[in-house]
């Protein structure tokens, strides 16, 4: 048999055991054991093992499990609630200005965590019910938490970066800072697009309303500004030591899990029931992320025992006959369709080490290709009928939203986010400039 | 002590060895698993630590990127299977959801063999590996050198944890498609 067939059947078999609904490192894992057991044999029964001793060895994964705890510090905390309120008062006269103001607090919690389930978590939480509550639409809103949160990826601090770097072997300090203007583009799209349907469309998302607009005093709301100071302390102490070389990238993580939990502290919101929630939460999503990565390591091991580098390669240049930007697009194209389908974490750790190598040899920038794929992550993180952020919305949504609602409500975004793909593709410059400028030297993006 | 006793010999009960061994695990993996999650804050003093004692004393320790890799792997593999037993994986669930409870844990019951396929081949790796570590009291490949074999034991340990939650959670699944109760 072909090594094209098997990979193919790999793919299939893996198909077929996700929809049985098994979890998926479970489904993951046994595929690629049983594979590497009928491709060479007793040889390969060590090689689930072999992933964890690679991932033993994978220093800058200790951020996972500091961004989830930091993540749910501050939303079992309660010191997300507070800066919700600040954007709430300032951006609540805007046509749909809450949703606005949820887009601002997503940004805000991006920056100070690298993952989209804090964003998840604080949005269904704190956003949600509040914005239901002032008849907001709740497609609309769904979409904007969804949308919104899936930012924590992008702008820095971001784990997704962090596992790209690792496996593209690029520096981190760099993927980070090309990750800043993408991710305020995207924000900037998703604010001008709410703030023209709401006005075109007011009952999707009133303003406040002026008596309670009134009720509010000039100095209340220029006390509730001082939330705001959280996540400044937060971003420097993090990001900040970070790039200025105090800190090295796992322990600017540990700093930052450090400090959110010195702010609740400070504010008083520690009691037993909080630190329990953070901690038995931090550890379910820590394991669920470790063992889908562990499962799908040895599963891009077999891939990478068949040679499917190579194939790849050979299919798209060779047999096809492709240019290298129609190379990029396919490769975009399949990576949202694959992540629709297949869980984006395990696809991520699967499918980057084919089309790195492959980009890097084409010539390509591999630090504005880390934003692309980013990008690509972040929208099959909401794509159905998997995605992550799906999964958790679903989780976590109160039972008046239906699944229909949600998977309506990320269409316009889905589209949006599209559009800032498609600008960060004609201008790289928007990903290269700032760590053009940081790191002293003209990053080519290779086009 | 008696209503138990009574309670066994009822019908519509699993096998109470079946019990037993699933309200043993559970409540094991349960106290593995609270003691686990506080690793957070252990890896975390090791990396402040090492950012301190380096930055602000000049003293890099040589010890301290490893020790926290071991921290981590102890954490996210003796922690799995009390995750197993919260439910925190994710699975893909388009159908899944759509199911019937009884349904779910139809299929959980009968894809419950790949899981347990999967985890008993990474025991199997965990047992050699741990043992090769041992036999030759194998250093890792760095300044510091710590011997592998305590860190391969732990692993071991996680995963042979997983393995037992994997099983009960298989008992609870079939006894949900039987129609029987089992706690």
């Amino acid at each position: 048999m072909s090594y094209e067939l098997i990979a193919l059947l790999m793919f299939a078999t893996m198909m077929v055991m996700l929809v049985t609904g098994q979890r998926v490192f479970g489904a993951i894992g046994f595929v690629a054991t049983i594979f590497a057991l009928l491709l060479w044999g007793k040889g390969a029964a060590e090689m689930p093992f072999a992933s964890t001793i690679t991932l033993l060895n994978w220093y800058p994964m200790l951020t996972l499990p500091m961004f989830i705890y930091m993540g749910y510090m501050l939303s079992e905390s309660g010191i997300a609630g507070d800066l919700y309120r600040m954007f709430h008062v300032w951006t609540g006269p805007l046509p749909g200005g809450l949703a606005i103001g949820t887009t601002l607090l997503m940004v805000a919690i991006s920056a100070m965590n690298g993952l989209s389930v804090a964003g998840m978590a604080i949005g269904a939480s704190v956003a949600l019910p509040e914005l239901l509550k002032r008849n907001y639409d709740k497609v609309m809103v769904t979409g904007v938490i969804q949308a919104g949160s899936s930012l924590g990826i992008m702008i820095p601090p971001s784990v997704v970066l962090v596992l790209y770097g690792m496996i593209a072997r690029q520096p981190v300090g760099q993927l980070w800072l090309a990750g800043v203007f993408p991710g305020l583009l995207l924000a900037s799209l998703f604010v001008a697009y709410i703030l023209i349907r709401c006005k075109l469309q007011p009952h999707l998302g009133p303003p406040l309303p002026l008596e309670e607009r009134q009720q509010i005093s000039w100095g209340e709301r220029f006390r509730l500004l001082r939330a705001g100071i959280v996540p400044l302390v937060i971003i420097f102490s993090m990001t900040g030591l970070f790039l200025m070389g105090v800190t090295s990238l796992v322990e600017s993580s540990a700093v930052g899990a450090l400090m959110a939990t010195l702010v609740a502290w400070y504010k008083g919101r520690i009691t037993r029931e909080v630190m329990r929630a953070t901690l038995m939460k931090s550890l379910g999503v820590s394991c669920m992320f470790m063992w889908v990565i562990l499962a799908a390591l040895a599963f891009g091991a077999v891939f990478d025992g068949l040679g499917a580098v190579k194939a790849i390669e050979i299919l798209f240049l060779d047999k096809w006959g492709l240019e290298p930007w129609q190379v990029l697009v396919l490769m975009q194209l399949t990576y949202i369709l694959m992540g629709m389908f297949l869980d984006d974490t395990a696809m991520l750790i699967i499918v980057a080490p084919l089309y790195v190598p492959l980009i890097i040899s084409l010539g390509f920038n591999p630090i504005w290709y880390g934003v692309l794929y980013t990008v690509t992550c972040q929208i099959a993180y909401m794509t159905p009928p998997f995605g992550y952020n799906l999964f958790l919305m679903r989780a976590m949504a109160p039972p008046e939203i239906t699944i229909r609602d949600i998977y309506r409500s990320i269409i316009p975004f889905v589209l949006i986010m599209t559009l800032g793909l498609t600008l960060i593709i004609i201008f790289p410059q928007i990903a290269l400039w700032l760590p053009s400028l940081y790191y002293g030297h003209i990053a080519d993006p290779g086009l | 002590m008696s209503a138990e006793r009574e309670q066994a010999a009822k019908p519509g009960m699993m096998p109470s060895p079946v019990r037993a061994y699933v309200r043993g695990v559970d409540a094991m993996n349960r106290a593995v698993g609270k003691v686990a999650m506080y690793g957070v804050f252990v890896m975390m003093g090791v990396l402040l630590f090492a950012s301190v004692s380096r930055y602000v004393f000049n003293i890099p320790f040589l010890w301290v990127i490893e020790m926290a890799q071991f921290l981590m792997a102890a954490y996210y593999l003796l922690g799995g299977a009390y995750s197993l037993q919260m439910e925190s994986h994710v699975r893909m669930d388009v159908f899944y959801e759509r199911w019937a409870p009884r349904t779910r844990s139809f299929w959980d019951s009968i894809t419950a063999f790949c899981l347990v396929f999967y985890l008993i081949y990474l025991l199997r790796g965990g047992f050699s590996s741990t043992a090769y570590a041992l036999q030759y009291g194998q250093k890792n490949y760095s300044a510091w050198a710590p011997l592998m074999w305590p860190i391969k034991m732990i692993m071991t340990v996680g995963i042979g944890l997983m393995l037992l939650q994997a099983i009960s959670v298989f008992f609870k699944d079939l006894a949900r498609v039987i129609g029987r109760e089992i706690e």
